[in-house]
């Protein structure tokens, strides 16, 4: 007896000592599995944004040219940047462009979408694709198409022209007050499209009956908008902001082609600028630092967007 | 265990950052120390066959077509194979296809920029010791490719580049609009310009074409500045050479004339909208009496204008111009130096320098090519000529440091917009020089 307690005793000590390997093994293995899923993406997202953006940050403390040999800078690029009015400048414009690139587009998306969502129309697809259209060109080719819309001789002054208001017409490109809402408007025609997209979708998984309840409370068209519209359709504006402000600070394609930041530095974006740090001025270190500043206010955006925008829980 | 992981993490990327840290970003130009400039260099063509590729610009390399041939057809066992890219592209890429293992052989050097403080481009002294051509140009004509010991002065120092052939910025003008206005002749100083500028405004033309979008205001403003303070001293802040400054008398004035040309509207209110193409398309339509532009658009003008067109040296007290040579180096890499300077050399030939004309660049030496008379070729040949005679030739302010360009198209067209004063203009374009030349 004495032995089968001893037995069982050290049956049970085996059993415990077996069995703690496997429990370990079995929940480092459960962590391990899905790190396993997401590990392709996860080594692309490191070697192609993680590893490059830590490679900028190590540059940013160096002055280089992009050729010969670095010399160590510290700080000094980051207080030049500080220090340069231009530079300083070209990241206000960015944050700028936030006005024309999320704005109003998700201003003009929320009005669209609830405008037509409760009105079945045959021509809706159509128009959908439309509307979508600016998204899926290639950005370039929007600018030099707006670059031509908006010169001296282009279409724009004609129309102008045309309805008896020659007095307005002038180079709006070429305009210190007039360039930089020339370029943003683009950015609303961009954008717009995947706004009304994403919120006309987000409209259609809004519950029915909010708006029978509201209805029978008395509630007009305009009531139902704010008060159920666009309350039910917080994540989809917190997605389209995310896109579209992402979108406004990093701009550079649509710049780059129409003004290339003049006229004088009127439009100059970060985009830009780090282009020309790059390649023009042979200021890679400068370059790479203006990246970095970027990239944080980027991250700050972002993180105030999420908590703004957080559903209560 | 979170604070593990975020512990774990922090020590994986200081890893990561001392792993780079054991390397500066860039490495010292591989291969071997500078090749003593003094040593002996082979001249001709190897024997054997050769492969090289030269690299250019659309523009400056139009000649190449015509060029590339004849000298082939000269030495049957070189091949060259041309290759060219749009110039805001070709600037951007240069540095870097020099450093590149597939570097080309022969490059249209624009500007010296940091090639040669980068050991990217070959010091060519040997050879234009071998091939005698420091007799053969005028000094003035290689100065703008000699390069001093500390890799961005020039204008003294070794040569690093040999020019094929030369444009000039000077002063387009439609003669009958100015026979139609009553002028007699073009103006032969800056009063003669303006009273003719005034003349023009009266009679309802557009009396200079301008297009600043790519900041060409600079142009007028150079030409102003550089023969009021005389080419001689003007040209000492272009080379880059110390203690030089942009605040001079003539530079002033040429951006006061600006300033005023604007508020007397003698140029479109449009300017910083239009791009150079655009305003030769305006003049060569018409829309101007006067046009500041280089050589390499004579062909365009002289074509669409035919005998309207006229050129003369910018007026001023001497004959000066804004120009530069079409100049091609030698990548430090290319393995056929000796071929490629046998081709360099092959540039101030008279097939070479017949082609390049043809294209509206002028020869080193002008009584190498014949023009007809009464065409703008003419023209162009008799204000290089006083220009030369005057030694008035200086390269583009532009040029001055890798950033000049994009600071004077941002400053002239705050100057040509009226929000900013001569004043700003000299001091923010002196601040840009003093950065690379202190």
């Amino acid at each position: 007896m004495a032995d089968g307690l001893a037995n069982s005793a050290a049956v049970r000590d085996r059993t415990v000592v077996a069995s703690a390997t496997p429990v370990r093994a079995r929940r480092s293995r459960a962590r391990l599995v899905p790190l396993l899923y997401t590990a392709p993406a996860l080594l692309f997202y490191a070697a192609f944004v993680i590893a490059p953006w830590v490679h900028s940050l190590w540059i940013s403390f160096w002055n280089w040219n992009g050729i010969g040999v670095a010399t160590w800078a510290g700080l000094d690029n980051y207080r030049e940047i500080l220090a340069d009015p231009a530079l300083r400048l070209s990241l206000v414009h960015a944050f700028g462009l936030i006005i024309f690139y999320s704005v109003i587009p998700i201003g003009l998306g929320l009005v669209l979408a609830a405008l037509v969502a409760n009105v079945p129309w045959k021509g809706m697809p159509f128009v959908r694709t439309v509307i979508f259209l600016p998204q899926i060109l290639p950005l370039v080719a929007v600018g030099s198409v707006w670059k031509l819309f908006f010169d001296d001789d282009g279409p724009f002054n004609t129309l102008l022209r045309e309805v008896g208001l020659s007095d307005l017409t002038r180079a709006w490109l070429g305009d210190f007050t007039w360039a930089y809402p020339a370029v943003g408007v683009v950015g609303t025609w961009v954008s717009t499209g995947l706004c009304f997209l994403l919120l006309y979708s987000g409209i259609g998984k809004i519950d029915p009956a909010l708006y029978e309840a509201a209805r029978l409370d008395g509630a007009g068209a305009v009531h139902e908008f704010w008060h159920i519209t666009v309350p039910g359709l917080r994540r989809e504006m917190s997605v389209a902001a995310t896109v579209t402000v992402i979108a406004a600070l990093a701009s550079f394609d649509v710049v780059y082609v129409m003004t290339g930041g003049g006229p004088g530095e009127s439009t100059m974006v970060p985009g830009v600028a780090i282009y020309r740090l790059t390649f023009t001025a042979g200021q890679v270190g400068t370059a790479c630092a203006l990246a970095v500043v970027l990239s944080l206010l980027t991250c700050a955006v972002m993180f105030a967007l999420n908590r703004l925008t957080r559903e209560k829980a | 265990m979170k604070s593990m992981t975020s512990v774990k993490s922090a020590l994986s990327a200081a890893a990561v950052l001392l792993a780079l840290g054991a390397c500066a970003p860039g490495s010292s130009p591989d291969g071997e120390p500078a090749a003593d400039p003094n040593a002996p260099v082979q001249t001709g063509v190897p024997s054997g066959s050769v492969e090289l590729k030269l690299i250019a610009t659309p523009e400056s390399g139009a000649a190449m077509k015509d060029i590339i041939p004849a000298f082939q057809t000269k030495h049957p066992n070189v091949k060259i194979n041309y290759v060219d890219t749009t110039y805001d592209d070709y600037n951007k890429s240069l540095n870097l296809a020099l450093s590149s293992d597939t570097s080309p052989d022969i490059v249209l050097l624009n500007a010296v920029g940091t090639t040669v403080k980068d050991q990217l481009i070959l010091n060519l002294q040997p050879y234009a010791k071998a091939y005698g051509w420091e007799s053969a140009y005028p000094a003035g004509q290689l100065n703008q490719w000699r390069v001093a010991k500390d890799g961005t002065t020039l204008g003294s120092g070794d040569l690093y580049a040999a020019p094929a052939s030369f444009s000039q910025v000077g002063l387009f003008y439609n003669k009958a609009k100015l026979k139609k206005l009553g002028i007699a002749a073009a103006p032969a100083s800056l009063e003669d310009l303006e009273a003719a500028l005034a003349k023009a405004k009266a009679g309802g033309e557009t009396p200079l074409q301008l297009g600043n979008k790519e900041g060409h205001a600079s142009f007028p403003i150079q030409l102003i500045g550089q023969s009021t303070d005389g080419p001689a001293a003007y040209a000492k802040w272009v080379f880059g050479e110390g203690g030089a400054t942009f605040d001079t008398a003539g530079n002033t004035k040429g951006a006061q004339s600006i300033t005023d040309w604007g508020t007397k509207g003698y140029f479109s209110k449009d300017a910083n909208g239009i791009d150079l193409q655009g305003a030769v398309d305006k003049f060569t339509k018409g829309d101007g009496v006067f046009f500041v532009d280089g050589s390499w658009d004579s062909k365009k003008i002289g074509d669409a204008l035919r005998g309207d067109a006229g050129f003369v040296p910018f007026p001023g007290p001497k004959a000066t111009a804004i120009g530069t040579s079409v100049a091609y180096g030698i990548s430090r890499k290319s393995k056929n130096a000796q071929a490629a300077a046998a081709f360099l050399d092959f540039l101030r030939g008279p097939e070479a320098a017949k082609a390049s004309f043809a294209q509206g660049f002028l020869p080193s030496d002008a009584s190498t090519v014949t023009a007809e008379p009464g065409t703008i070729s003419a023209e162009l040949v008799a204000a290089w000529n006083k220009v030369n005679a005057d030694d008035g030739l200086i390269g583009f302010n532009n040029n001055a440091t890798a950033t000049m360009n994009d600071t004077l198209v941002a400053e002239t067209q705050k100057l040509v917009a009226g929000k900013s004063d001569p004043a700003t203009f000299i001091r923010a374009v002196q601040a840009d020089w003093a950065k690379t030349h202190g």
